[in-house]
């Protein structure tokens, strides 16, 4: 299981202290911590930009060297996405510095041009090819930065404070790209001061306090310590606490925790609908929306989830009703006795899969229909 | 929510876009200007090493040529080009900094004529202001050669700096083998440069909100406050980059991803042509036009 | 609807010639005391729209008013505005302009040309506002991020403005800052500032927002209250926005249960209150006004003088945070002390909340707020303050 970890003690003097922590590979986590807890400095620890002072980072079960191979090594396997894109942008046009990364590692050029289309697709920024980076807004410079770090095709991801400064669709689609990187295999590491968001999405969370690792393992475990929770700088989860007291007052179980909005109605609305059906639409490259959607009964709600197939459905001016936050709405459509309809970028079915096991352990039992 | 809404939608949230939108802001200043006229200039796909040879060429040419003629015909040349590269639409703020570079011109070229050799039979003698004017036929005719020198070149760098932004131009420096240090300078100076104004005008405006503008001594406090602030980012800009180059895998130079177009044999061709032409049609036309012989009448001398 | 204190009418401005207008007949009014959210997503124009409320930009078109005032364009009308309208941009570093924090909130008074005793008051009124009095004499490097933001907000309370815009004021604090973010906006709010914001956390928007006035592409889509806008989920989405997790999940429970969505809840306290149904006995909110300078043996002599030792106790407001010693008494809920106590009590159980003097008020209403809409009956009873240590018993 731990194939990529890190370890190291006392790095740089009352930044990092005797942190030790391990990543699983292909996992998704989360570091949380306070403003200034040295959530950065930990992740620039892991790229070899700081060499600690003690101990020492394993990746992938060998110890970094502090050679330039070695580094070169690890940092085309770990991409990295800073807070303020600003700090990260180096070239004036946007596919040069998509171009940077892997152009440094010396890609052929026709491969560069492959990835950067992908990567430019995948923050959903196609038509900005050729404009210079001054000219775009700060939003669209950090899904650039983002694009950059995709271009490498990097095995970790390291996407710190990703959500900052970005309205909750732009967030939300942050997080659809996060969510498929894992599906591919990429380990994610996120920091973030959301903790609706972290709980709602991470495997694992680590949390950092005055540069020490105090906590490694469920969200759930470490909410449930409040005294924690409090000295990290954090506040408990909205969906957690809700839960737990209703737990509480009702005297029903605590578990299974809900963490997002059709796990938690699930759960608290017990019984009060028959569950609704979700057709399913996985999206390919070069199959077409309209037709499978004319198959779906009229009434029911559609849905987007990925980039792939939010760029086909505005393509194809197909009817939407949720563009965003669209696996959550669909589940809640169903959780709620109604139909809803899932257009979803084929890579996320098991995640798909993930969420009906996941209601069928709340209690609501969803069944779904793919539409081919 | 219906189709179209959903289009147009789409097209706002900035994927589908195909208009990049422009940020705004910061579209106030000379750099700014330069950098959207060369972005939209008709001659921004002429290969940028082209363009230097060209410009440089026809630049020397005016200067080893005595004929007076030859650094007219670069003058009309620079001004064509820029005429075709801005499509007549010059910002007016770099207007006036051709008004402002041709002033200061005249006023050279005036200083120039009026410094003549005290050997050499006057045309105008006398004393403007504190200065001993002393005006020869010769100082006259080479402070118009000048002067027609200075407008050449700078019209024809204009025309050059209208047409390639900032990336372009250190690509042909690294083509002529300029140190890369330099040009790397070059292009991370020019990225930089718009963070830190952006930087700056939102202190500035900042500064405002708070009533800084209040009598001119304070006014000189908040902008003194504001480039500190500015200069404080640029140090911590600085730091942070060199830690995220090398997780980028920063290898001491910038690669270029998309290469310009290349410079094909037309352009020294047609470099060498004209400065050779120019500079055999300056030996014969040597002496065609004499200035003082031209403004004479005119002047009464 | 209280009278209006800022009128925008059809407000068309742009950054240059030839650019696209960030604005685009924007047309809005914020009434006075009324706490006002600015909403849309990046690029909606929310900043260009606080720069024309500031008199930073000047519309190609339309008219901005002040109390009813037109807004006049010439440097001592401008100064007059900007004295009474103040802005707190989202990044602290770009307010900062002088090396020590004094300095810096002295900044603002300095400019209005106020004598320097009433500068002094001034800036020491408002560092205590935002909890940082003691770091006075500190350089602004050396502070931290969280800190940074909150000598920024000093600066401009000195100003003390009648209408305080704040922009993301919350973006890139962690929880319990924000939180205490929130408390110093709630609290100015009751002092009668009007308090003007903008934030792309939708869920804490909706818990404090009286009204939203939701910008898409330049243009004002919605005014009104935040329930009227967060129904109609597709301009919700056309704005670039999502809908709270608490308004989702209200809905959803009221199509499962069978119950009115109506009254909305707005806090996680008000929708367990609203799923667990009334009928329910609640514990009794026990409320302890702390002033600042007092301490942990104050406290504890003022709860053993009301009887009570044993309960959760939250805290709410700086100067009961601030309190010496204040974690020795026990304190189970550092931030967020309201939401927590409110919990607890729907439990059935008894809590405390310690919360700042002038902060009493606001606990009183939000749970007369609860009981009105049905969320939850708490009973509620204002405890004799913790009084400040004697220090006049010596001198006698």
């Amino acid at each position: 299981m731990k194939d990529v970890s890190f370890t190291h003690s006392s790095a740089l003097p009352n930044v990092l202290d005797s942190i030790n922590l391990s990543v699983t590979k292909g996992s998704r986590s989360a570091i949380m911590g306070a403003n200034g807890a040295g959530k950065t400095t930990f992740f620039y620890t892991l790229m070899g930009v700081y060499k600690p002072q003690k101990g020492e980072v394993l990746f992938d079960g060998e110890p970094i060297e502090y050679s330039k191979k070695g580094l070169s090594k690890v940092r085309s396997k770990i991409g990295m996405v800073l807070q303020n894109p600003d700090e990260q942008l180096f070239s004036t046009i946007v596919e040069e510095d998509i171009a940077f990364g892997p152009m440094n590692l010396g890609i052929p050029r026709d491969e560069i041009d492959i990835r950067i289309d992908r990567a430019l697709k995948d923050v959903r920024m196609t038509g900005y090819r050729s404009v210079p980076l001054h000219q775009l807004s700060g939003g669209q410079r950090k899904r650039i930065a983002i694009a950059g770090a995709l271009a490498v095709q990097p095995e970790v991801m390291i996407m710190d404070e990703p959500t900052a400064g970005l309205d909750p669709q732009a967030s939300l689609e942050v997080m659809e790209l996060a969510e498929k990187l894992h599906l591919r295999g990429v380990t994610v590491l996120v920091s973030t001061h959301d903790v609706d968001l972290a709980y709602s999405w991470c495997d694992d969370v680590h949390v950092l306090r005055h540069g020490k690792c105090i906590y490694s393992g469920t969200s759930e475990g470490f909410y449930s310590d409040r005294e924690n929770v409090y000295l990290s700088g954090l506040l408990q989860p909205s969906t957690y606490t809700m839960n737990r007291e209703i737990a509480l007052i009702c005297g029903t179980d605590e578990s299974p925790y809900p963490r997002k909005v059709c796990e938690y109605l699930s759960k608290i609305g017990k019984g009060g609908k028959t569950p609704g059906t979700v057709y399913l639409l996985p999206y390919e490259e070069g199959t077409g929306l309209t037709d499978r959607l004319s198959k779906v009964p009229s009434d029911a709600r559609v849905g987007v989830y990925g980039s792939d197939a939010r760029n086909q459905a505005s393509d194809e001016r197909c009817r939407v009703d949720f563009y965003f936050d669209g696996l959550d709405s669909c589940f809640t459509d169903a959780v709620l006795g109604k139909d809803s309809v899932l257009v979803y970028d084929s890579v996320y079915s098991p995640l798909i899969e993930e969420q009906v096991a996941a209601l069928k352990g709340f209690g609501s039992d969803i069944s779904t229909e793919v539409v081919m | 929510m219906t189709l179209a809404a959903d289009k147009e939608k789409e097209s706002d949230v900035g994927g589908g876009g195909k208009t990049p939108s422009r940020s705004g802001a910061s579209s106030v200043t000379d750099q700014v200007q330069m950098d959207e006229l060369a972005y939209s200039s008709r001659m921004l796909s002429w290969p940028p090493l082209g363009k230097l040879m060209l410009t440089l060429f026809l630049l020397f040419v005016g200067l080893f040529t005595d004929s007076i003629i030859v650094p007219m015909i670069t003058f009309c040349i620079g001004i064509c080009l820029m005429v075709y590269s801005t499509n007549m639409r010059l910002p007016l703020l770099i207007a006036i900094a051709i008004l402002e570079a041709v002033a200061i011109m005249v006023l050279g070229s005036g200083m120039i004529s009026i410094m003549g050799d005290h050997h050499d039979p006057a045309i105008f003698q006398g004393h403007i202001l504190w200065f001993d004017a002393y005006m020869t036929v010769e100082s006259f005719n080479k402070a118009w050669l000048i002067f027609f020198r200075a407008i050449a070149g700078v019209t024809l760098m204009l025309s050059f700096a209208s047409s390639t932004p900032i990336p372009h131009l250190a690509l042909a420096c690294r083509r002529l083998h300029v140190p890369r240090e330099i040009t790397e300078l070059i292009v991370l100076v020019y990225r930089y440069a718009f963070l830190l104004l952006e930087r700056m005008l939102v202190m500035i405006s900042a500064a405002k909100c708070r009533l800084g503008y209040n009598g001119p001594l304070k006014t000189m406090k908040s902008y003194a406050g504001a480039m500190v602030g500015t200069f404080i980012f640029s140090m911590e800009i600085a730091e942070k980059s060199e830690a995220t180059l090398a997780c980028r895998n920063y290898r001491g130079f910038f690669p270029i991803y998309r290469m310009p177009a290349k410079v094909a044999w037309p352009w020294p061709v047609i470099s060498v042509v004209s400065v050779v032409a120019l500079y055999v049609f300056g030996m014969y036309t040597a002496d065609v036009i004499d200035m003082y012989k031209l403004f004479a009448p005119l002047l009464g001398w | 609807m209280s009278e209006p204190v800022l009128e925008l009418e059809n407000i068309v401005f742009s950054y240059g010639k030839g650019i696209d207008p960030a604005l685009n007949g924007v047309s809005l009014s914020v009434g006075r005391g009324v706490k006002t959210v600015i909403l849309g997503a990046n690029g909606a124009g929310k900043s260009t729209l606080f720069g024309i409320m500031n008199a930073l930009y000047r519309p190609d078109k339309g008219t901005v008013k002040y109390n009813g005032v037109p807004y006049v364009y010439r440097k001592k009308a401008v100064t007059r505005i900007r004295t009474d309208v103040s802005i707190l941009f989202q990044n602290p570093d770009d307010m900062l302009f002088k090396p020590y924090v004094g300095q810096d909130v002295a900044y603002g008074p300095e400019n209005l040309g106020l004598p320097s005793a009433e500068v002094e008051i001034r800036v020491r009124d408002s560092l205590r506002a935002v909890g940082m009095l003691e770091y006075r004499d500190k350089p602004t490097m050396r502070l931290s991020y969280g800190q940074r933001k909150r000598v920024a907000l000093a600066g401009v309370l000195a100003m003390q403005p009648k209408v305080l815009i704040l922009d993301e004021p919350t973006a890139g604090l962690d929880p319990q800052m924000a939180s205490e973010v929130m408390e110093i906006a709630e609290q100015l709010h009751r002092n009668g500032t009007t308090v003007i914001m903008s934030s792309h956390d939708t869920d804490l928007v909706y818990s404090w927002a009286d009204e939203v006035h939701v910008l898409m592409n330049g243009r004002c889509v919605y005014s009104g209250v935040p329930e009227g806008f967060y129904r109609d989920k597709n301009s919700v989405y056309l704005a670039g926005l999502l809908q709270p997790k608490v308004f989702l999940m209200n809905e959803g429970l009221a199509t499962l249960t069978g119950c009115s969505v109506e009254p909305y809840p707005r806090t996680r306290s008000q929708l367990v209150g609203k799923t667990i149904g009334s009928g329910r006995g609640c514990g009794r909110l026990y409320v302890l006004p702390v002033p600042g300078m007092a301490s942990d043996e104050t406290v504890v002599k003022a709860l053993s003088v009301a009887g009570i030792s044993d309960m959760p106790k939250g805290i709410y407001g700086r100067s009961a945070r601030k309190a010496r010693n204040i974690a020795s008494v026990g304190i189970d809920y550092m931030y967020d002390g309201p939401e927590n106590c409110f919990l607890k009590c729907m439990e059935g159980k008894d809590s405390l909340l310690l919360c700042d003097p002038d902060m009493v008020d606001i606990v009183v209403s939000m749970v007369s707020v609860m009981a009105s809409d049905g969320f939850g009956t708490i009973e509620c009873s204002v405890l004799e303050p913790a009084e400040k240590r004697e220090r006049k018993t010596p001198k006698k």
